[in-house]
């Protein structure tokens, strides 16, 4: 513990207090921070020592959107846990989502306006004050605003949903700016272009684990990473053993193990990239055994004709039979589903891949049944379209674009393609050029290190903001988040007040455009406008009552109607449907899978010290980067657990120490993503090594998504030996009944 | 001393407890648990336990109350990976109370096997008698980085340099479910008012806790499961309050098991 005075002391209780008023129980809008010490004789409203208050908001650590209940005791927050009432996380949390509280409280938070002083990248800078920093980015956007360069101004931010999103549109808007762009390492890019593709859609599709009898995965690692993991786990968990008298069964295919898999049935190591194969083979067998429910004119003979499991069997590596009984399975299930994503879209044939999974789907008739693939309502809150989503190709052009001097000064928000884009993007070289950067950021990660200015904003627990949820759950619902302490270590201003700040800085049109002193009360006012469409007639002390309930629940539950429309499967996608050889730069003997990991995900956690001490689910490694081998192939090549690899590609080469692997192909190298920053804070800092940064430019042949997964390595010795950190035990139960598979008695006592 | 002795004579003769109100006892069902670790960093947050640091992780001198064990059967490609929460099972017949020099575990009336850090020296005993290995020691007084210490719970002490700690089955949540009941005017806090941080994390609910007693709750349901249920390392006669219900097989895939 810190050693504290007591002077300090009361000056934190102070603060503290302020911080305790700051939420919605006792009004519509934070009270004033207390700014001169007082004794508690007379406490905050609101503020009772030893009894906790619990606010209801939003958790942003990964995309998906969970509602969370934070508890605060004397003005700090305490504990994440999830929001019982929000329809996504249903009270539940995962491992990312608790951790939330140390990026709030994390010691490396930039607490001031930063300006540089060395080379970018150097991350030196010097502290300037608010005021500072806002006039000097104010006439500069002003001034190309003035000059008519408005569309050399970007916008570059990680997810942002919401009316948060709706503000940062309007900005770039009113510049003239042409590129308000989101990056964002674990959107599903690949999974919106084969839905835009098969059903026409630019959503993601509600996925109904809860009730499906048989569930075939293909790379989406449901319970651990991929897109909504409370939502799915908490289907995984009620489909298994929720439902008296049927137990779903679960099939994952890919060529590494992942928690999802172990938790499977059955997991099939499939050969990298051949996935929408093995679904075509699947389709084939159900098409031709009569059992496809579906009607239609489509020729589905002719498109699955060469797709017989004799034919391709060999090139999935997988038996023919094993097919069949799959497809049995699948055909035969009351509800099917199956899902695609994570490692099976990140080759070069991913939306291929994707499209063959959707197809399959609608072969079995699961599109629009329970148990199945449902389409999502749109959302109620702005929600960014696919213009705003910036894929690697999105990026790239984004990088020629600044290559070529179009691009005078650029905004980052909460993301960090310098860490997640691989060196052939030609985004560094690009970032580099930019003569005028600035960053809004609460941690100095890699990004931000290269930014002439470093406007500190407040972590997720602090600002008010609201969403839809990507993907939904079927229903139309907004998630409110708001403030549930101030914190007085830190300067940082919300992302909002400080785009309006900014937008009075530069005063004309842009001003007028955007008349809010905050943010909050431009969230209040969308909502109210959504209200009052709803509610024709209501006055505004209805919504008044209806925004003090929005903001007590978390969450707005707009209509109870489950599904808006049935997904069609549109005649355009059979012409896609055929499997595409996936291709693979260099030429190694191995396939590079890097993945996201469970506790530091694209690099997002590695700044959080409780995920940096979560042991690695499947090989219990802490605090380093590890190269999972595959047993023999690690015995081939005479290595065992600790020796120092280095591999190589043709983009580049990093060692890391080897860790024997039993659920991984011989032929694939699994490295988790998350670690080798060079900034980011203490705790990240100079750890591992980044597996992105030596995968190739491939992208996929129709989105042009970055194709990671999609590369080729060799292995070399290096002859050094260092000490893996994992948790103690032995990996094997030892005839001792750990796992209770022997008959137990006991139980008659 | 005499009196002392006595105490825990008499708590270990079977049957004591059972003229208490509650008997704290959880579930774990193997076959909804994914090994996604929410558990292990709820309690971490819960309970206040310490960053140790790479150094000392190497060391294995970590803490974390509730840990994944993970179990391999075959090889590949018919390798299996069996995920295993492990934590204090609070066992009715604990190992580790026997081997405390100074009583500073002991078994309280709830039938919690409970760690009172200003009594323990130190000695270690009670981690190399616990066959689950869910003892925790403190090798030094851990600091957290300003202002890391904000997050900490107030409810839970921290523990020192010298201290053996574990699992307490969130009792604070537990005295919290029972004043609040008393509050209420009734005697007994009822099924589902306490939620340990795992479970009340567990995105699958593969995690259950409640009062063994009360036939209607979950719990007992669960600890009452023919087909599935077991203890970890029974063999050795601790009576533990945790039971787990293995993850089903070909056999009851069908089933309701």
């Amino acid at each position: 513990m810190a050693k504290v005075s007591r002077r300090d002391f009361l000056k934190y209780v102070g603060a503290g207090g302020a911080g305790a008023g700051a939420g919605i129980l006792i009004g519509e809008s934070r009270e004033q921070p207390v700014e001169y010490l007082m004794p508690l004789v007379e406490p905050p409203p609101g503020y009772i020592p030893g009894v906790a208050t619990y606010y209801n908001t939003l958790c942003t650590q990964c995309s998906a959107g969970c509602g969370i209940t934070v508890r605060i005791r004397e003005g700090r927050a305490k504990k994440i846990e999830g929001n019982p009432l929000h329809p996504v996380s249903q009270g539940r949390t995962c491992a990312l989502g608790q951790a939330g509280l140390n990026a709030l409280y994390n010691p490396d938070r930039i607490r001031q306006p930063l300006r540089r002083m060395g080379d970018r990248g150097s991350a030196a800078y010097e502290e300037v004050s608010w005021d500072e920093a806002l006039a000097e980015l104010g006439e500069r956007l002003g001034g190309l605003v003035a000059e008519n360069r408005g569309e050399e101004i970007a916008l570059l931010t990680g997810t942002v949903r919401g009316h948060l999103h709706d503000l940062l549109e309007r900005f770039a808007g009113e510049l003239g700016s042409q590129s308000y762009l989101q990056y964002d390492f674990t959107t599903p890019e690949n999974l919106y272009a084969a839905n835009e593709i098969c059903f026409g859609t630019d959503r993601l599709p509600y996925y109904d684990i809860h009730n499906t009898d048989y569930l075939l995965s293909f790379g989406a690692d449901i319970a651990g990473t991929w897109i909504s993991p409370v939502h799915h786990s908490l289907g995984l968990g009620q489909m298994r053993q929720g439902r008296p008298g049927s137990r779903g069964h679960f099939v994952y295919v890919e060529p590494r193990m992942n928690l999802t898999a172990a938790s499977a049935d059955e997991w099939i190591p499939a050969a990298p990239g051949i996935e929408g194969l093995f679904a075509l083979a699947l389709a084939h067998v159900i098409f031709d055994g009569g059992q496809a429910r579906v009607s239609d004119p489509y020729n589905w003979s002719d498109v699955l004709r060469a797709y017989s499991p004799g034919q391709v069997a060999e090139r999935i590596g997988v038996d023919a039979e094993r097919i069949t009984t799959i497809a049995a399975g699948l055909a035969s299930a009351k509800a099917a589903l199956v899902v695609g994503g994570g490692a099976a879209a990140s080759g070069t044939n991913g939306v291929a891949n994707m499209v063959a999974i959707n197809a399959l789907n609608y072969l079995l008739g699961n599109l629009g049944r329970r148990g199945g693939l449902l389409l999502n309502p749109a959302p109620v809150l702005p929600a960014p379209e696919k213009r705003h989503r910036a894929g690697f190709r999105r990026m790239r052009e984004f990088a020629g674009q600044a290559q070529a001097g179009g691009v005078d000064t650029l905004i980052t928000f909460n993301t960090n393609p310098v860490f997640n884009l691989p060196p052939g993007s030609g985004f560094h070289e690009a970032l580099a050029g930019v003569p005028f950067v600035v960053s809004l950021s609460s941690f100095l990660d890699e990004t931000t290190a290269m930014a002439d200015l470093v406007l500190p904003v407040s972590t997720y627990l602090e600002v008010w903001g609201d969403e839809s949820p990507e993907p939904g759950v079927g229903v139309q619902i907004a998630s409110l988040s708001q403030p549930v302490v101030e914190t007085d270590f830190t300067s940082a201003r919300a992302a909002g007040d400080v785009v309006l700040a900014l937008a009075k800085n530069i005063g004309g049109g842009v001003a007028s455009a955007m008349p809010f002193d905050n943010f909050e009360d431009f969230l209040k006012a969308g909502w109210q406008t959504i209200y009052e469409r709803d509610h024709p007639g209501a006055t505004s002390s209805d919504f008044g009552a209806f925004w003090k309930d929005a903001a007590r629940s978390g969450v707005w539950l707009r209509t109870t109607d489950s599904i808006e429309s049935e997904p069609v499967f549109l005649a355009a996608a059979l012409e896609k449907l055929r499997f595409a050889e996936p291709e693979f730069g260099g030429d190694g003997p191995y396939v590079l899978q890097p993945y996201l990991s469970q506790g530091l995900w694209d690099g997002r956690g590695a700044n959080l010290p409780w995920m940096q001490e979560l042991p690695d689910p499947m090989t219990s490694v802490v605090y380093t980067t590890w190269i999972e081998l595959n047993p023999a192939t690690a015995e081939d090549l005479g290595l065992r657990e600790g020796d120092v690899v280095r591999v190589r590609s043709p983009s580049g080469e990093f060692e890391a120490p080897v860790v024997p692997f039993n659920g991984i192909r011989p032929d694939v190298v699994g490295v988790p993503i998350g670690q080798g920053h060079e900034h980011y804070g203490r705790y990240a800092q100079g750890r591992g090594v980044n597996p992105l940064r030596i995968v190739g430019e491939k992208s996929d042949s129709h989105s042009g998504t970055h194709a990671w997964g999609a590369t080729r390595v060799a292995l070399e010795k290096t002859g050094r030996r260092v000490h893996v950190i994992k948790t103690g035990g032995t990996s094997r139960d030892l005839g001792r009944n750990i796992l209770g598979r022997k008959e137990i008695q006991f139980l008659g006592e | 001393m005499a009196t002392l002795l006595e105490k825990i004579r008499e708590y270990r003769r079977p049957g004591y407890f059972e003229r208490y109100d509650y008997r704290w006892t959880m579930a774990i069902d193997l076959d909804r648990c994914t090994g996604c670790e929410a558990c292990v960093v709820a309690c971490q947050a819960e309970n206040n336990l310490p960053i140790v640091g790479e150094k000392n992780y190497a060391m294995a001198r970590e803490i974390k109350w509730i840990r994944i064990e993970r179990y391999w059967v075959g090889e590949y490609p018919n390798a299996k990976l069996n995920f295993l929460p492990m934590l204090c099972q609070h066992c009715d017949q604990a190992p580790c109370e026997t081997a405390c020099p100074v009583s500073a575990t002991y078994h309280n009336q709830d039938g919690l096997n409970t760690q009172i850090y200003n009594r323990c020296i130190g000695t270690r005993t009670c981690a190399v008698y616990c066959p689950y290995e869910v003892r925790y020691f403190n090798w030094f007084s851990y600091e957290w980085d300003e202002p890391l210490e904000q997050q900490l719970n107030p409810d839970v002490t921290i523990r020192e340099k010298g201290v053996m700690e574990k699992c307490t089955f969130c009792i604070q949540r537990i005295r919290d479910a029972k004043d609040a009941a008393k509050d209420d005017g009734r005697r007994q806090v009822r099924d589902g008012e306490v939620t340990p941080a795992c479970v009340q994390a567990c995105p699958t609910e593969a995690m259950v806790f409640g009062d063994l007693y009360d036939e209607s709750s979950k719990v007992y349901q669960m600890y009452r499961n023919p087909q599935r249920g077991y203890r970890v390392l029974e063999e050795l006669n601790t009576s533990p309050s945790i039971i787990y219900l293995r993850r089903a097989n070909g056999d009851d895939e069908r089933s309701d098991v």
